[in-house]
């Protein structure tokens, strides 16, 4: 009952402004393919922002030890989030913004032969 | 040489923005070079997409800011990166092509910031470990909170605003940890009283920390991130010898600010060593000019004062350069006495925020298994043993152990490296010089300027 009033409520008064933004979230999509995966992601994120937002916090290994290294400056001075974008390779996550069908490679893809 | 500018300005943050503002409406021919693809620098960071129509404008004085700036004709060059110089010529790289640049400007005035203070800890290296700084533009900007469970960790008045930060987010911060023991009646806080925008600002970030009832723990440390994949656990040690362990899955910590002098030492400036943080800053007169004719300075690059600063600093080397190219006759329209007192005033803050927050370095401390450069995963113990064992000096322990020497080129590591081989070797502390290229760029770039820099053509 308390629902059904809810939606009642909200057809009366029109929808509010975020829910008109996350229909328009939701129409114009904004999505990534990441090691694969589809992810849908808000148009506007970083591009690390958003993969943290999905959980993903390993984003390449250290070339010498090949442990597992994310964002850490934020600011593209560390280049400890750099990923592979549309082929490009060494592209700082944190510089860079999500756009839609986005390619988006991390350490959880094996690097190609070349 | 011809000039391709009156005034070229490297860097798009609030200093950069307020000189080329006053340069512009001089009548000056002014370029903005940014390495980023928008203006706003570090602070006023905008908000993009979704995220603008969702959430609002992030700091609208930023947007208002960069609005006058391109309203008054100034060319702004985002996404190009100043990476060498020769013969006073600024050479870029295209952010995302790598295509060459060269850039030339009758006066050039560099205001490329700062970034943030790191002091090593085991398992700072973890994902899920990043920079208050990170912490703050992610909630902010991006509106992603980088955890559920985090903890605040360092040294600073910036803590705190990252921590409220993060709760705007829906993160629940377990506590801010503060080395130092700022917080409490002394000479030094009870000089701050007086300034009563900062006060102001202090007591919101408390009340708001206390409402979600988050701790800070003044004299406590981050001792050690454990994790497999990502970081899991903190432990966390006090000045007086107590020690915790807490669950988290994220971890910000940082000491603060250090100027990025690279590109003005790369120029040739003189700089001399800040009293109180330590750190090598330009030597300039009040208004931002350098030891070096035709070279300025503004913003966190001279000194870390924060935002305000960063624009008083900008808005006076704007004057002063515009009258340097005799576009201006006096200065009297732009309250320069004004400027120069709020100048003088924020200067204070700042050295005696640097007193307040100033505590025993903690790199005596670092356990040589610690990794010391993130990038070449050099260790304490190594750089100590390099220093020992006949490599002297900051220069060769670098060359011998590479600490400093990966793609961040020593901007995370530098003053730790430093400080270790001056502990082991009882000599003075040194800093890296700076070098080209300034930041890593494609090889293509690299390769036409070097080989030819005579055929390289204009771009």
């Amino acid at each position: 009952m308390p629902r059904r009033m809810t939606v009642l409520a909200c057809s009366l008064a029109g929808f509010s402004k975020q829910v008109r933004a996350a229909h328009q979230g939701e129409s114009e999509g904004c999505r990534l393919e990441v090691d694969g995966l589809s992810l849908a992601v808000i148009a506007g994120q970083s591009l690390a922002a958003a993969l943290v937002e999905h959980g993903v916090w390993a984003f390449r290994r250290n070339p010498i030890t090949g442990e597992a290294r994310g964002p850490y400056c934020g600011m593209g001075v560390c280049f400890e989030c750099e990923v592979e974008v549309d082929d490009r390779r060494a592209v700082r996550a944190c510089m860079t913004e999500v756009a839609d069908g986005m390619v988006v490679r991390t350490l959880a893809t094996p690097p190609r032969e070349q | 040489m011809t000039a391709d500018y009156d005034a070229v300005i490297v860097g798009g943050g609030p200093a950069g923005l307020a000189a080329s503002l006053v340069l512009a409406q001089a009548g000056a021919r002014v370029a903005i070079l940014e390495e980023q693809s928008e203006l706003g620098g570090q602070y006023f960071k905008r908000r993009h997409g979704q995220i603008l129509e969702r959430h609002g404008d992030f700091r609208p004085a930023g947007t208002k800011l960069i609005e006058s700036v391109r309203t008054a004709g100034v060319e702004c060059l985002t996404e190009h990166l100043v990476w060498g110089v020769q013969d006073g010529e600024l050479w870029t790289s295209g952010a995302k092509d790598g295509k060459l640049g060269r850039v030339r400007g009758r006066l050039t005035l560099v205001a490329s910031g700062a970034y943030e203070k790191a002091i090593p800890f085991p398992g700072w290296t973890l994902p899920g470990v990043c920079t208050p700084g990170c912490a703050l533009h992610f909630a902010m900007v991006d509106r992603v909170r980088i955890g559920e469970r985090v903890l605040v960790a360092g040294s600073g008045p910036f803590l705190l605003p990252v921590a409220c930060s993060l709760l705007e987010v829906g993160a629940s911060v377990i506590a801010v940890l503060e080395t130092t023991h700022p917080y409490r009646f002394s000479t030094t806080s009870l000089a701050a009283i007086t300034y009563l925008k900062r006060m102001r600002e202090l007591a919101q970030y408390l009340s708001t920390l206390r409402r979600h009832r988050v701790p800070i723990k003044q004299g406590w440390r981050v001792s050690e991130a454990l994790g497999n994949a990502q970081v899991e656990r903190i432990r966390l040690s006090s000045d007086r010898g107590q020690t915790e362990e807490v669950k988290v899955d994220a971890l910000c910590v940082g000491y603060g600010f250090r100027p990025s002098t690279e590109l003005p030492r790369l120029l040739g400036v003189q700089c001399r060593r800040d009293p109180v943080s330590g750190d090598l800053v330009p030597v300039i007169d009040d208004y931002g000019r350098t030891t070096t004719a035709g070279l300025y300075v503004a913003g966190e690059v001279t000194g870390i004062g924060g935002v305000d600063l960063a624009l008083i600093s900008g808005r006076l080397v704007g004057v002063a350069m515009a009258l340097d190219l005799g576009l201006l006759t006096e200065s009297r329209k732009f309250a320069v006495a004004r400027l120069l007192a709020t100048q003088a005033r924020l200067r204070k803050f700042a050295r005696l925020t640097g007193r307040l927050f100033s505590s025993d370095d903690g790199f005596r401390s670092i356990a040589d298994d610690t990794v010391v450069c993130r990038c070449e995963c050099v260790t304490a113990g190594t750089i100590r043993r390099a220093s020992l064992n006949g490599w002297n000096d900051l220069q060769a322990v670098k060359g011998f152990t590479r600490a400093g020497m990966g793609p961040c080129q020593g901007r995370e590591c530098g003053a730790t490296v430093a400080r270790l081989v001056a502990d082991a070797t009882g000599s003075a502390v040194e800093v890296f010089p700076a070098r080209m290229p300034i930041k890593p760029i494609r090889v293509p770039t690299d390769g036409i300027l070097m080989t030819s820099p005579q055929s390289a053509g204009p771009l």
